[in-house]
């Protein structure tokens, strides 16, 4: 392919196994990549701006991982992610609230709970395609929110619930912040480690033949729906376990925080957009792009008026999608294979 | 309250989600594009209509003249700088108009900085009763302009030679070019016309509700789902598909709980979009044609 030509449609990092991205030595260079994302922790551990910050990162790096299963490698473009990531939150809180069930524990019913209801809703949503679906599953995100605001004896309705601060392991409540960001720094690994395993599963590769073409997986022999129920199951769970860990780390949730959609449902397809969606790295990119420049633009100019530092994001948002459309891991890939071609013509 | 006070109450609201969702369903239909930043349309011209109070004291009804050509305009070159580049990329569409959202919102929160405004109208204040039903101007003109507008843009696409060339752009892009229709200008068009006709429904809203940078997130998700429960592309979808919302929601409202209006709504529109994904009045298969198929 010369260098002058268009990328391909799916970029080529989507490859799950392919000549150089195999075996031993990619295990490695996914391990090098997680240490290299525990620099700025370790820079940075003692400032408690930046803690946060990186904290955060963490966090949604591992949430639109989540996202970008379902949405990224198997095609289908959810928004009503934020449900999945409320449930976790409100199962994880009420359960320590009501019953003193440490979150640790407390975190997986709300995972097992959005493995099934997940593919419960998006069963019917799946005769679906393209911004269909996407709108749909948009519509169940505001349901949901209509609803949490509703049933207050369980999310406590619009004032949400407040989880005391009491400072334990066991109640996933630390006193040192430093550690929420090794708690969501494992978290994202976790999820990485999902993604990296389930493209070399037989899973994995059925989910892409179903985004390339879903009547050829069929005729392939594929259980079309079900590779999809299976890889939604996957990603809901996750999602709800990053809704847990964030609900104790900000120990106050309420519908606002867990239902707008430029902060939570919409955000995990941003931040994978931006870094590359259909890729295991993209959304890691992205969410370590996009937080903390977020969070840094709202420092700088908070002070120049309400809503300058969402405008200047705005217009990087739509200069990355004008300019980036593979996203970083996209535009990083072509480079390499630019620089590779060069190489193989000496 | 009875059953017709409260159909005449749904009625209205529909006027108003239906007049919100017809250039939406335009853009949706033709384009294909979600253009998540129809609301947002909507809210700029909201504030063109007080501008224009403002500084001219103009009604917000007659500044309809200054607002809705200027969203023409703003949607053409929006559609120019931002969407036509992406063509082909639907999910990278998605994100750009959501970045226009976010860009749109600040930018207006920025410069009033968050400060509430209202747009008097002496004409839209005005009540009349109907039996024993008090109606104000400003809801009964919505839903006169949607009838309007419904009727209008149904004349527009069936009879002249732009609207026919937009459906035929809708029906087959490849057709459409080979006939010699050149296909990037129509989809300028549309989507001008979808953008000005949010316009027209902004500057009609203005007197109704007071103005905030958030304001175009009430309509937009009503608008997607009268959209869907319409059908894509469909004017008669946008119109039917409004009144339905909007006398659920009325109904919803009072027969069951005003909190839960939203969400029944939104049940239908998911019911709908299951068992009829093409919508009541939607072209068989519509719904099938996914991000990549379109190229």
């Amino acid at each position: 392919m010369s260098p002058n030509e268009e990328p391909p449609l799916i970029p080529e990092t989507n490859r799950p196994a392919g000549s150089i991205l195999s075996g031993r030595r990619t295990t490695i260079l996914y391990l090098a990549g997680l240490g290299l994302a525990l620099v700025p922790f370790l820079l940075l551990s003692r400032d408690l701006f930046w803690l946060n910050i990186i904290t955060y990162t963490y966090l949604f790096a591992g949430l639109a991982v989540a996202w970008n299963i379902i949405a990224g490698f198997g095609g289908q473009f959810s928004l009503g992610h934020g449900v999945f990531f409320a449930v976790g939150a409100y199962t994880t809180s009420r359960l320590f609230l009501t019953w003193g069930i440490s979150p640790w524990l407390g975190i997986l019913p709300g995972a097992l709970l959005c493995a099934v209801l997940g593919p419960l809703i998006f069963l019917p949503t799946f005769r679906l395609k393209g911004s269909f679906f996407a709108i749909a599953t948009l519509a169940f995100n505001e349901v949901a929110f209509v609803f949490a605001n509703y049933m207050e004896s369980l999310t406590g309705g619009p004032r949400g619930l407040q989880v005391p601060f009491r400072a334990a392991f066991v109640n996933m409540i630390f006193a040192d912040p430093r550690h929420y960001t090794g708690l969501m720094f494992g978290f994202m690994a976790i999820a990485v480690a999902i993604s990296v395993v389930l493209m070399r599963s037989r899973l994995g590769y059925y989910l892409l033949a179903v985004r390339e073409d879903e009547d050829s997986a069929r005729a392939a022999g594929i259980s079309v729906t079900g590779v999809k129920l299976r890889a939604t199951a996957l990603s809901a769970g996750l999602t709800a376990i990053g809704g847990g860990l964030f609900a104790m780390y900000v120990r106050t949730i309420d519908p606002i925080s867990l239902f707008t959609l430029s902060d939570v449902g919409v955000k995990f397809a941003l931040l994978s957009l931006i870094g590359g969606i259909g890729t295991i790295t993209g959304p890691v990119l992205g969410a370590f792009l996009i937080i903390p420049l977020e969070s840094y633009l709202r420092a700088l100019f908070g002070g120049a008026g309400p809503g300058v530092h969402l405008v200047l994001l705005g217009f990087v948002m739509l200069l990355a999608a004008l300019f980036m459309r593979r996203g970083v891991a996209g535009a990083i890939d072509a480079m390499r294979r630019r620089w590779r071609h060069r190489n193989q013509q000496r | 309250m009875d059953l017709v006070h409260i159909l005449v109450v749904g009625l209205l609201l529909g006027g108003i989600y239906g007049l919100v969702s017809i250039g939406l369903n335009l853009i949706f239909g033709v384009i294909r594009i979600v253009n998540f930043a129809h609301g947002e349309f909507v809210m700029l011209a909201m504030y063109g209509a007080y501008l224009c109070y403002a500084t001219m004291g103009l009604d917000p009804y007659v500044s309809t003249l200054l607002v809705v050509p200027a969203l023409f305009v703003f949607g053409v070159v929006v559609y120019r700088l931002v969407l036509q580049p992406l063509h082909n990329e639907s999910s990278m569409q998605i994100f750009a108009t959501f970045g226009l959202l976010i860009i749109m919102q600040n930018v207006i929160l920025a410069i009033t900085r968050g400060e509430g405004y209202s747009v008097p109208s002496k004409a839209a204040a005005l009540t009349f009763g109907l039996g024993d039903i008090r109606i104000t101007t400003s809801r009964l003109v919505i839903f006169l302009a949607v009838t309007a507008t419904a009727v209008a843009l149904h004349v527009f696409l069936k009879k002249t030679l732009i609207g026919k060339s937009i459906r035929a752009v809708t029906q087959d892009r490849q057709s459409a070019r080979l006939m010699g229709i050149n296909v990037e200008r129509t989809y300028t068009i549309t989507f001008g016309i979808g953008a000005a006709l949010a316009g027209l429904a902004g500057v009609l809203l203005s007197p109704i509700y007071s103005l905030s940078p958030g304001i175009g997130g009430n309509f937009i998700l009503a608008a997607f789902a009268v959209v869907v429960l319409g059908g894509l592309g469909s004017v008669a979808g946008a119109y039917f598909g409004g009144m339905i919302v909007g006398l659920v929601e009325a109904l919803a409202g009072y027969y069951i709980d005003p909190e839960l209006k939203q969400a029944i709504w939104f049940l239908i529109f998911l019911a709908v979009l299951i068992v009829r994904p093409t919508g009541l009045f939607g072209q068989v298969g519509a719904e099938e044609i996914g991000f990549r198929e379109q190229g």
